[in-house]
């Protein structure tokens, strides 16, 4: 008896999405990056193509953080109170694009000026050739003065800017259209409103082909499932023909694999579950590996352990 | 759902006009309609119009394909016709799938037009019925039904384009009728897997009835239910069209979002009014 055949036929495809620009396209990148173009489910490398895996992202904020964990600290301490320093530190240890996180506009953060993200762009920009992605602070009244400044300094680079939100999206939408950039769409853990953000999105004239979804991220133990399902529908949906949610996806593990207690309690609190150096790096790197198979084209990590895991863990996938 | 459009019919006065006077404004200013409400399939009836039905035919087939590439159903009862016209369009439009509405389960019958679908690479939608007549039980469907199914596949016709359409009938002439079909979808969707596509045409339902719309639309829903996949209607019809989406939000075949109508609409690349962008 022959083996029957169970490949899946999809009609849809998620959207390729380049990010970074080189001096050929108008930008100052050393490379791009381009996220999506599946035709099929994740890895099953029969049923359709994943020609681009996961890319993976590290973390850059533009103050010192606070509170970061041991394993962190021993990893960028040194360089952290200087952005341009830790992006060139990011590029070293292997990352595909800086993920660079606007904190310090924030009201309760420092509440600096535009200027100043500017600033920090620019010095990130000159620092290191890979694309990048800039998230603002989440207020958006903050993020609408701020954002449209930092779009206009980087113009010609292509890069990500974050996040449109159901409640505000059309200042950063119509920023980025005008410079050239592509667009994260944010929809905390509803795949129903994601689809809707993007219709609104859409609506403003800003094309559908140009964003990224973020369904926001859960780590291991902490509704890591839910985000999984959520991935899985969207690229179900997506692959049976919805272009509203043929959007590749961008996922933020480190910052939540790092706000669990199992991934941050020193070894002093939590003395039976082994050293925080690997136990911590281990937890991002299964939460990652776990919601790649969900389908997720770009992943924001911490850890350089867990992006050296992760990135073995997307090879192997793709050989197999 | 794959909605096929129903207006282009000899049977409407204004269609049967322009066909014989040979008036392209009237059939394609009905079908940018039909397209605008997002048929997929344009179903194409000559109806009586006086004069050679298939030159009616070629004729309303080039007409429409100058405003639209989407498939066209060509559309009669009489099997002899359709296997004049189906090559003839074939012909004169080589790139245009074809829909052959329709064939019984009569042995005659599927003799003559399964291998016209096989030769022109044509979908053909099947009747529930053979030389004894509409059925009227469940039995006599499935089993006409599950005939022309395996005939059609041992002619080599894809599963992907065999239709099978139950038959509907009207509810002030038959009333237990609209009830059989909907359990020979469910009963034939089982015969083969995957199973062909079910297709009805839906205003037969309300034929000379006051509620014509309603009872159209509750049908529909009704239909969509047990697992059809296709239906001639009028896709000028808002009301009915946004029930139809509205069923496949609720059996999960369309993902919801608040502005589902519009995303609908959006997929399909219908117009939906943007708002200006500001910097």
């Amino acid at each position: 008896m022959p083996f029957p055949d169970f490949r899946q036929k999809w009609t849809g495809r998620i959207n390729p999405v380049t990010l970074g620009a080189t001096p050929a396209e108008g930008g100052t990148r050393g490379r791009t990056v381009t996220l999506g173009g599946e035709t099929g489910i994740p890895f099953l490398n029969f049923d359709g193509e994943t020609p681009h895996s996961p890319a993976l992202g590290l973390d850059v904020l533009d103050q010192a953080p606070v509170g970061w964990p041991g394993p962190l600290q021993e990893a960028y301490g040194d360089v952290w109170s200087d952005p341009a320093a830790w992006a060139r530190r990011a590029r070293q240890l292997g990352a595909d694009l800086i993920n660079l996180r606007l904190l310090s506009i924030h009201p309760d953060e420092g509440d600096r000026p535009p200027e100043a993200a500017v600033e920090t762009v620019q010095a990130v920009l000159e620092a290191v050739d890979l694309p990048l992605v800039v998230w603002g602070c989440d207020v958006p009244e903050k993020d609408q003065a701020v954002m449209p400044k930092v779009a206009e300094a980087a113009q010609g680079e292509n890069c990500l800017l974050g996040a449109a939100t159901e409640g505000d999206y059309r200042t950063l939408a119509a920023a980025a259209q005008a410079y050239g950039h592509k667009l994260i769409a944010l929809a905390p853990c509803d795949i129903n409103r994601s689809k809707q953000v993007n219709i609104l999105i859409s609506d403003t004239g800003y094309p559908l082909t140009d964003l990224v979804i973020y369904p926001t991220t859960a780590s291991l133990g902490y509704g890591m499932e839910w985000i999984y399902s959520i991935l899985e529908r969207g690229r179900l949906a997506a692959l049976s023909g919805d272009r509203l949610m043929a959007q590749p996806v961008i996922l933020d593990v480190g910052y939540e694999a790092w706000r669990s207690k199992e991934a941050r309690s020193d070894d002093e609190a939590a003395p039976d579950w082994g050293p925080i150096a690997l136990r911590g790096p281990a937890w991002e790197a299964a939460t990652a590996a776990a919601l790649i198979q969900g389908g997720a084209d770009l992943l924001v990590l911490r850890h350089p352990r867990a992006l050296e895991t992760v990135r073995r863990a997307v090879t192997a996938l793709a050989a197999a | 759902m794959i909605i096929f459009s129903e207006r282009l019919n000899g049977m409407y006065r204004d269609v049967r006009t322009a066909i014989v006077e040979r008036n392209k404004d009237v059939i394609q200013e009905l079908a940018e309609k039909q397209l605008a409400g997002g048929a997929d399939v344009m179903d194409l009836n000559v109806g009586p119009a006086k004069g050679d039905a298939v030159e009616h035919f070629v004729w309303l087939a080039r007409t429409v394909r100058e405003v639209t590439d989407k498939p066209l159903s060509l559309d009669s009862a009489k099997a002899d016709l359709l296997m004049q016209v189906v090559p003839r369009v074939k012909e004169a439009l080589p790139d245009t799938k074809l829909v052959i509405n329709s064939c019984t389960a009569a042995p005659r019958y599927m003799e003559k037009l399964l291998p016209v679908a096989v030769s022109c690479d044509a979908a053909i939608i099947g009747l529930t019925m053979d030389q004894d007549g509409v059925p009227g039980n469940v039995e006599k469907r499935v089993e006409c039904g599950a005939t022309f199914i395996m005939t059609a596949l041992e002619h080599g016709i894809p599963i992907d384009d065999i239709y099978i359409d139950p038959i509907v009938l009207p509810v002030n002439a038959a009333f237990k009728q609209q009830q059989f079909v909907i359990e020979a979808i469910r009963e034939l969707a089982i015969v083969h897997d995957p199973p062909p596509k079910f297709i009805i045409g839906l205003s037969n339902v309300s034929q000379k009835c006051l509620m014509n719309r309603l009872l159209n639309r509750t049908f529909l829903v009704m239909c969509l239910t047990a697992g059809l996949s296709a239906a001639i209607v009028d896709a000028a019809d808002e009301e009915l069209i946004s029930a139809m989406i509205s069923a496949e939000v609720l059996l999960g075949k369309e993902l919801y979002s608040d502005d589902y109508i519009k995303a609908w609409r959006m997929q399909r690349g219908l117009p939906s009014e943007a708002e200006p962008v500001e910097v």
